[in-house]
């Protein structure tokens, strides 16, 4: 049997509870189609459900359907097709502070892309001329992770905006290397190691189930270097004079 | 923990904006987008890396098109394949004297980059050429492409 010091054995009990409702949330992604009318070569499209399982962790689903394409001096691209992805995500608040109305955290999701690609122009240009040649429409798989973190607030009873930074890493992508799509539906921008994009969320949640949450005491903050740069000064100089 | 979260929160819309901006900025091409064949001029008395005084490159029949037009300090030369076709000729005047190299290869696309868009890569065979004033032609790395490095060596 393990003795702690009775101010330890204080610090680890509950010292309220709190009711915490659990949600099955629907979400839209709102910046792809508003995005659409300022730059019609991109389309996004993406919806998810997220479903509590407890006052930290929740499940996602979601999918969506991108349409690109680029045109430059030397290439035009066109690529088009659906995405899938499905994780977990955690709320970083503590419960008392969330309220079931707010939520700053982070997720983990796997997603697949299935889409078509095709580069109908392209040309070369060098001291010899112009080679014009193109690419036919072909069908690819891409697979990434994602890591996303961001926030979201209920604005009015079971209607919440929110939203999220995605960082994502590939970890297969159809096609040859020589070849590759520039950009995969559901992934983005396929040259790059990493690829970002911002989401803006609205949701309507369902509320389905109501718990108790046990409230424990916030660990002490560690004070601030500015609060004790004063103090931490005298013995820094104390020591400087020892060692002098 | 209030702070913690007004610091967190405060951290993550930089970020978002960070991102934005750079989404915004127009990207530009600064790779080298033509594969050439990387001839390194060896003097064959020596066996070194030696510039010639004076080298003039263009396509055979492209006389008044030049590659090198008298080019001094010239150690490595950059050589273009035609790709819309599995062979061409080039005239190679080094020091005044004149030779013909010929190239046989397969092309193949490759994406560069979505800034850079696309180019060709070339897999060479054993070139076939006069000898006036070069001495023997060797292949290092018979895959062209728009990597910085050594494909053939002229012994001249």
């Amino acid at each position: 049997m393990h003795l702690m010091p009775a101010a330890a054995q204080q610090a680890d009990l509950p010292v309220d509870t709190a009711d915490v409702t659990l949600k099955i949330r629907t979400a839209l992604e709102i910046s792809g189609p508003i995005l659409f009318f300022t730059d019609k070569n991109i389309l996004n499209l993406e919806a998810n459900v997220t479903a509590d399982l407890n006052e930290k962790y929740s499940l996602i689903v979601g999918g969506g359907y991108s349409d690109y394409s680029y045109s430059q001096y030397n290439y035009s691209f066109m690529a088009d097709g659906l995405f899938f992805k499905a994780g977990a995500d955690r709320n970083l608040l503590r419960p008392e502070m969330a309220e079931g109305t707010y939520w700053a955290g982070a997720g983990l999701r796997y997603g697949v892309s299935r889409f078509a690609a095709e580069t109908p122009t392209l040309k070369h240009d060098n001291y010899w001329g112009s080679v014009p040649s193109s690419i036919p429409r072909d069908n690819y798989w891409c697979h990434y992770l994602e890591v996303s973190g961001g926030f979201k607030a209920e604005l009015f009873r079971n209607f919440s905006i929110g939203w999220m930074i995605n960082i994502r890493k590939m970890i297969y992508a159809g096609g040859t290397r020589e070849l590759r799509p520039i950009y995969f539906p559901g992934y983005g921008n396929g040259g790059s190691t990493f690829a970002y994009s911002i989401n803006y969320f609205i949701s309507y949640n369902i509320p389905y189930k109501k718990i108790k949450v046990l409230i424990y005491p916030e660990p002490p903050e560690e004070p601030d270097e500015e609060d004790t740069g004063q103090q931490s000064a005298s013995p820094q100089v104390g020591r400087q004079g020892i060692g002098r | 923990m209030m702070k913690k979260t007004t610091r967190l929160i405060f951290f993550t819309v930089s970020v978002s904006f960070a991102l934005l901006m750079q989404s915004c900025t127009p990207g530009s091409c600064f790779e080298e987008t033509t594969a050439f064949v990387k001839a390194g001029l060896f003097l064959d008395t020596t066996k070194k890396l030696s510039a010639p005084d004076s080298l003039t490159m263009f396509g055979a029949g492209r006389d008044t098109s030049r590659i090198y037009s008298k080019s001094r300090n010239i150690t490595t030369a950059l050589i273009p394949l035609d790709a819309s076709a599995e062979n061409c000729s080039l005239v190679l005047r080094i020091n005044g004297i004149s030779d013909t190299i010929s190239f046989f290869y397969t092309s193949s696309l490759h994406m560069l980059s979505k800034e850079c868009g696309y180019t060709y890569y070339h897999q060479i065979e054993i070139p076939v050429y006069t000898t006036n004033i070069i001495d023997t032609i060797t292949i290092t790395k018979s895959s062209i492409t728009t990597r910085s490095e050594e494909n053939i060596r002229i012994y001249y």
